[in-house]
Formats: C-alpha cells, structure tokens, sequence
C-alpha cells in the first residue's frame, strides 16, 4: 500500500512540477525578475521572534527600495510552523513567494509528517542564530556555573525547564547535562510565560531562555544567568560564559534564514542573495541583531542548505539519543 | 503621593487628540473584530499588531490596548445575541445573556454586560494602580502544582454550572477532554489522534469548538424546534422599557459585579486560566447564593453580571504580571509583550521604572478606555439590540455565514470550519439528549491545561504527591478545593440548623411577650 502512495506521490510530483516548468515561469525573463507582487510567509503568530525579523527584513526591503513590488506579509500559523512553511512548498517553482527559518523548520518535520524536510526548499541565506541563555533564580546562591555543577551534584537530580520536547531548549539541557556528567529531569513548558513564573515560584532549579526575553528578569536580579550558549559572549552580558569555555559540543542555536519554495528558478535566488547582503549591511539590520541579541552568522546559498542538513542531522541524532523521538 | 503624579502624568500624556482619536478607533475596532465570532481579543491584537508599526510606542500601545477592550466587549454582544462566546470565559455570558435576548431582553442584556464591564475594569484599574506590586509576588508563587489545583478549582465550579443533571454534565466534562487531548502530548512529544495529520498537531482549537457548539447548534436547534415558523414573533422591544434594564435586573446584577470584580482581578494576575477560571467561579458563586438558582441558565441578569465583571477584571489583572514582570499572563498578552520588543522596550521587572512614561501612559489609557468603551456602547446598543428583533428565517442563514467566517479568519483554516460544522451537530445532540455544551467546551479548555500542569508538577516532584502539601500556596488552594467540595454539602445542613434555631427562638419569645402580655394584664 505504502509503495503505491510513494509511486502515485512520485507521479503526480513529476507532473506537478512538469506542468510548473511548461507554465508561466519558464517563459518569464529573468532580467524582468521581481515584476510581481511578493507574497512572504510568516510561519508564526504576531509577536513571536520570526515574526519580529521578518517584518523588519521587509521594513528594510521597503526602506532602501530594494523590492520594487509590493510585499504581502502573512502570518500563516499553525501545526508549530506545519501550515505556514507547508504552504510555501506547496508554491513549488513561484519565485514569488518567500519565507523565514527558525528552529522548528528542522525539529517540526522530525515530529510529525509534514510533507516537507528543510531539503525541499530552496535556501536563500543565513543571517543570524538564536542562543539561549541558561539561568537560575536569584535567591539560590549559585552564581556561577562551577557553583551550579556543585549544586547538581548535591542534589543528584536537578529540575530543568524548557519549551517543548522535540525542541531546541530539550536539547541544550540534555547536552549540558550530559557532558557535564549531571542527571536532570527536563520539565517542558508551552509558553514562556508559565516557564519563568514556575522559576520564580521556586518549583525549577534552571530554564533555558531566549536572551530577549529573559534579560529583563536578569536586569532586575530576579535571575542569575550562568551560562550563554552562543559561540561569542552575549554582548550585553560580557562576564557570561559561553558552552565554549567549558568546551561543550553541540549546543544547538535556531537558524534565522530565509527560503524560497522547491524548484525555485536560479535567477531568483541569485536576486535574493545580491539584495540580502544589502539588507545585512544596513544600520537598522545591525541595530535589529543588537535589540534582539541575536548571533550574526552570514552563509549564502548552498553554504546555508549545507548547514542546515548539518543542523539537522545534529538534531535528529541527539532527539533520538535522548529518547524523544 | 508619587502614585498619583505618575498617574496623572500618564492620563494627560495620553489626553492628546491623536491619542483620543486612536482610542476610540481602537475600541471601535476592537468590538467590530470582537463581534465576528471567532476573533476574540488575541486575534484581535494578533491582527492589529503590524499595523501599529508607523506609530510611536505610547500611541501605539494605547491602541492596542483600547483593540483589546473593545474586543472583550464584542465578544460579549455575539454571546448575548446570537450564542456564540469567543472565548472560554465569555461561556457564562451566553448561557444567561442569550436567554434574556430571547425573551426580548437584548438590550437590558447589553446594558448590564456594559455596565458590569466599566465597573469592574475601572475597579480593575484602580487595583492595578494601587497593588500591582503586591500582585505580582501573587504570581511569582504559581508553580505548575498550584496552577494545577487552579484549574482543578475551575472544574470543581464546572459542578455548579452543570447542575442538578450531573451525570450528563460529567459526561459533556468527558467529551471535552477528550477532544483535548488531541495533538501532541507536551510531556513526552508523541501525537495523539491526529492520524498523520499536521492540521491537528496543535490539537483542536477551542474557537470552532465553541462556535459550532453555541452559535450553530442552537441555530439547528430552533429550527428543529420550529421557532422559524411559528407566527409569533418571540421577541419584542416596545420603548424606553425594553432598553434599560428593569429595578429588579439592576438589583439582581449589583452585588454579582462588586464581587465578580475582586474575584477577577485576583485571577487574572495569575499566568494561565485566570479569566476562564474567573468567570466560572463568579458563576458558580452567584449560582450558590442566589435565592432563585433554579432561573440560571434560563436568563438570570446576576449570572451574566458576575461572570461580565469577572471577566473583565482579569483582562485588566493579567496586565499585572506583564507590567510588573514582564511575564504574559494570557495569549493576549503575549502579543502585547511581542508588541513591547517591537518597540525597543525591554519587558521585566524594571519596565515600570525604567519607562514610566510608557507603562503609566498604559494605565492612564486603561482608565480613558473603559470611560471610552461605555459611551460608545451606550450609542450602539439600541443598534446592536435590533439584531434580537430580525426574524429567525432571515437571522440563521447570516449566523451560519458568520460562524463558517469566524471560525476560518483565525488560522485561515478550512479544517477549522469543517471542525465549526461538525461541532454544529453535536451541539444539536446535546441538546437534544440534555447534555450540557457549557461544560464540553470549558473542558476542552481547562482538560489540557491540567494534564500539562499535572505532569509537569509530577516531574518536579519526582513522581509523588506530596508536594502539594509542601508548599504554602498550594497548601491554601487544596484548602479552598476542599472547603469547596464541602461547603456546598453543609451549607444546607449550617442553614436548616440555624433556620431551627431562629425558629425556635422566636416561638419561645412570642411566647414569653405573650406571657408578659398576660403578665400586664393581670
């Protein structure tokens, strides 16, 4: 049974991107590229930190004038980014349609059947990582990461939080653990919100949090923050130390990136990459990185696919040595 | 008295026109977004967010702001007029509030819900201003165990809401946590129902849940019932004494607002269920103390005013934890606090130093909102109210539309409103066979909710129980859970001993006076 859906999937793809290629696009000049209008996915709601990059991406674009176009922005939700990247493949070969990369791109389809890998699209660029920011409630004592490792060995188990399961924040905990040889019980969260008011309320040792929105926790010496797992110190927060430092391996970051669909047309790709690296030089991109403390990590191309599978296949190894899927 | 200049100086920093001007587009838009079924109050801001780009961070709060107000209220009007709440918490709202606009008291209806509203989110702010920070060591003490026996404080008033039919009622309780246990399982990762499906790895939402369950069940139901073709129009509004509410309504909605307020405001400064939990609890209370609990659920103005007032306190109280620690207490408010980082601000317990002049002008904006909120509402109603006067045949098609409308704007999903239509028929059998709606859907929220919160506090705790007991807070709410069980079975007991006792001591003293009487006498 399963044979013939991936021979009738296999069929009607073919088809599908046969009948793309005999259609509008082939005939459509590459020197005319972009004369339409964009229509950019946002796979998450408003608010969110995909979202806050992507609008401002296409506050730039509009800015500078770099997309002579009108950009429809939307935010297509749903399924933990199912929905809204599921409906950029399904605009296999339209270089009209674009949109941005972040953690779940990689760790959604490893969760369910999506229909899509990261191998489907076609990769514009990476621009920046996500890091995370290990912290502890301030009314603990521990200050500093050899004091929490005492501590973790005190205790023999210590509770850790974090978003999700099969997620980014799972993972930097169990490696931590791991490597730094301490046993954890990893509590996962839905909202951030809950996360951190459950830290406070004393029933978690650590959580793992996006700097963003932990910062204002640590400025007001509500948290201790112990550890950063960028490669580089958080500016911010210089006296942090990185995974580095202790020489830990495989503390996974969320890639900000941006795709075009399967089979987009080379033309349109090579278009994308000449105008990011203008948006990446502008002083409101620089001032966006600094507001959001993100990691400026540059790859063009096929250097971002090739990076994205490694991420991936990073991911997928330790879910699966840890269990979670 | 820094309180008050801050206060001040954030009500006449927005008293500019253009803040005026934004505010009540804000509401007006709110209550227009509020009132498509469907898109409650976080849509509503979801929506609204990119827009405000163009504007400065005071400006734009105070529009967002005045979207959220506005689109509590609109939640209101479409469950007093055609059954279909936006939200959990707007449940209590349909089951008195449609009753009484089907008996043509839309307008009272409205009126009370306005005024409950003002009230309490004035109230409401007036406690934010004054007791934020106190409120907010409240929230620094919900871990995941007392959240748990939160939400099972919200589903033991579910008891109340079911009444006397309770094994219907605990059957509509199972069906909804049933349905929400659909999607993937926050504890271990694995997809539960969704069959390969990546529509439902979020489970099912509540909005079409709730639409088809209300709003086009009960369109079914009337047909069923044949109200369409009855001769008799059902509803009729002569005068100025069908739009305001009558002495009796206005008697019967005051205490429930007074305590529907504290009540909400309490809740919503805790991250998690709080204005569901709220609203049912002002339900089940005003329920439990009412002279007439058997009117509820057929249009008892103090089960529409408690639970309004509740409601609308905790929106204002989920400002607290936000403000004050820069932690979203509700979805809405986390778009507000995306909103917050858009706009260069950094959200934590320093924002309301660190920018007085945005979190008081926030403030000051909540106390001109509710003010802007009442007036316009007072204009509209009699508008809103003539919704209640169209025949059911030309009514029930434009329902259907707006539900299927409603229930695919939120995601832009054609399985939602399939959901929406299926749940459309459901509800039609519940009804028929006296299970209770209500409850499903309030399930459906709260079911997920608890298992997460359980499991999460059973991780914590390493598999054992105790740590309900250990901690102070959870301590409390296990006593208020238990005292909740026990008192209802008491109470009547307390109240026949002492009802004895009165009447008791009072033969024995109309005896004794006349006793003395005939003691004068002689």
């Amino acid at each position: 049974m399963r044979k013939i859906c991936c021979v009738f999937a296999t069929a009607s793809l073919v088809l599908a991107t046969s009948a793309c290629g005999a259609g509008t696009l082939a005939e459509e000049d590459a020197e005319d590229y972009p004369d339409q209008e964009l229509d950019w996915t946002i796979a998450f709601g408003p608010g969110g930190g995909n979202d806050i990059m992507s609008r401002t991406m296409v506050e730039i674009l509009e800015n500078e004038e770099l997309y002579p176009n009108d950009i429809v922005v939307e935010n297509r939700e749903g399924g933990s980014g199912a929905t809204g990247w599921g409906h950029v493949l399904s605009q296999s070969g339209d270089p009209y349609t674009i949109s941005t990369t972040s953690g779940s791109f990689l760790t959604t389809p490893l969760q369910a059947d999506t229909g899509w890998t990261h191998e489907d699209f076609t990769g514009v660029g990476l621009f920046a990582t996500d890091d995370t920011l290990f912290v502890v409630p301030s009314d603990s004592d521990i200050e500093s990461w050899e004091d929490w490792l005492e501590f973790a060995e005190d205790e023999g188990t210590v509770t850790v939080g974090g978003i999700g399961t099969v997620n980014v924040d799972f993972i930097i905990q169990a490696e931590l653990a791991e490597q730094a040889g301490y046993e954890i019980d990893y509590v996962p969260f839905n909202e951030e919100g809950q996360m951190q008011s459950a830290l406070l309320s004393g029933t978690l040792d650590a959580t793992v949090s996006n700097p963003g929105s932990v910062l204002g926790q640590v400025e007001a010496e509500e948290v201790t923050p112990l550890l950063y797992t960028g490669e580089e110190p958080l500016e911010v927060l210089p006296d942090v130390p990185t995974g580095g430092d202790f020489d830990y391996e495989n503390l996974v970051s969320m890639p900000r990136g941006l795709i075009l669909p399967p089979d987009a047309p080379d033309h349109a790709r090579e278009w994308w990459i000449d105008t990011m690296q203008q948006v990446v030089e502008t002083e409101e991109w620089q001032q966006y990185l600094d507001d959001n403390h993100l990691t400026e990590d540059v790859r063009w191309g096929d250097d971002f696919e090739a990076y994205l599978e490694e991420s991936a296949t990073g991911l997928e190894e330790t879910l699966k040595e840890h269990g979670a899927i | 008295m820094d309180l008050f200049s801050d206060l001040l100086h954030g009500i006449a920093s927005v008293l500019s026109p253009t803040t005026i001007a934004l505010l009540a587009l804000g509401v007006l838009v709110g209550m227009l977004v509020g009132v498509i079924p469907g898109l409650g109050p976080s849509a509503g801001l979801a929506i609204l967010l990119p827009m405000t780009f163009g504007l400065d961070s005071v400006g734009a709060i105070v529009l967002l702001a005045a979207v959220y107000y506005g689109a509590f209220y609109g939640n209101t009007i479409t469950s007093v007029l055609i059954n279909a709440p936006g939200d959990a918490a707007s449940v209590p709202t349909a089951l008195e509030g449609y009753p009484m606009a089907r008996r043509g008291r839309a307008a009272p209806a409205l009126i009370i819900a306005t005024i409950a509203s003002f009230v309490a989110g004035t109230a409401a702010v007036v406690m934010l201003t004054l007791a934020a920070p106190a409120a907010a060591s409240v929230t620094s003490n919900f871990g995941p165990p007392e959240l748990f026996l939160l939400v099972l404080l919200g589903l033991i008033t579910l008891v109340m809401l079911v009444g006397r039919n309770w094994v219907r009622g605990a059957l509509s309780v199972v069906l909804g946590f049933a349905i929400g246990t659909v999607g993937i399982d926050i504890g271990g990762g694995e997809q539960r129902y969704t069959f390969g499906s990546t529509e439902l790895i979020n489970g099912i939402p509540f909005i079409p849940v709730a639409i088809g369950l209300f709003g086009l069940g009960e369109i079914l139901w009337t047909l069923y019932n044949g109200v369409h073709a009855s001769t008799r129009d059902p509803i009729k509004v002569r005068g100025k004494s069908g739009f305001w509410p009558n002495r009796t309504e206005w008697r019967e909605s005051r205490g429930p607002i007074l305590r529907g307020a504290p009540l909400g405001f309490g809740m919503g400064v805790i991250p998690g269920a709080g204005a569901t939990v709220a609203s049912l609890m002002s339900y089940s209370v005003e329920k439990s103390i009412s002279k007439n609990p058997e009117r509820f659920g057929k249009g008892a103005p103090a089960g529409l005013a408690g639970p309004e007032a509740a409601n609308n306190a905790a929106a204002t109280g989920s400002m607290v934890p936000l403000l004050t620690l820069g932690i979203p207490g509700s979805a809405s408010t986390a778009v507000l606090l995306g909103g917050f980082l858009m706009w260069g601000l950094q959200p934590g317990p320093l924002l309301m130093e660190q920018n007085p002049e945005f979190a008081w002008g926030l403030i000051g904006s909540m106390y001109l909102g509710n003010v802007m909120l009442l007036a316009i509402n007072i204009f509209c109603i009699p508008m809103f109210a003539a919704v209640a006067r169209i025949s059911l045949p030309t009514l029930a098609p434009l329902i259907i539309v707006l539900c299927a409308f409603g229930a695919f704007t939120v995601n832009g999903s054609i399985v939602e409103v399939g959901i929406m239509f299926a749940c459309g028929f459901i509800g039609f059998f519940m009804r028929m066979y006296g299970l209770s709606p209500a409850a499903l859907v309030i399930a459906l929220v709260l079911g997920p909710l608890a298992e997460e919160t359980l499991r999460q506090t059973l991780i914590i705790s390493g598999g054992s129980f105790g740590i309900f007991l250990v901690r102070t807070p959870s301590l409390l709410l296990l006593c208020t859970a238990a005292a909740l069980c026990v008192l209802p079975l008491v109470f009547p007991l307390v109240k026949r001993a002492f009802q004895r006792g009165l009447d008791r001591r009072r033969s024995r003293s109309a005896g004794e006076s006349a006793e003395a009487g005939h003691a004068d006498r002689s």
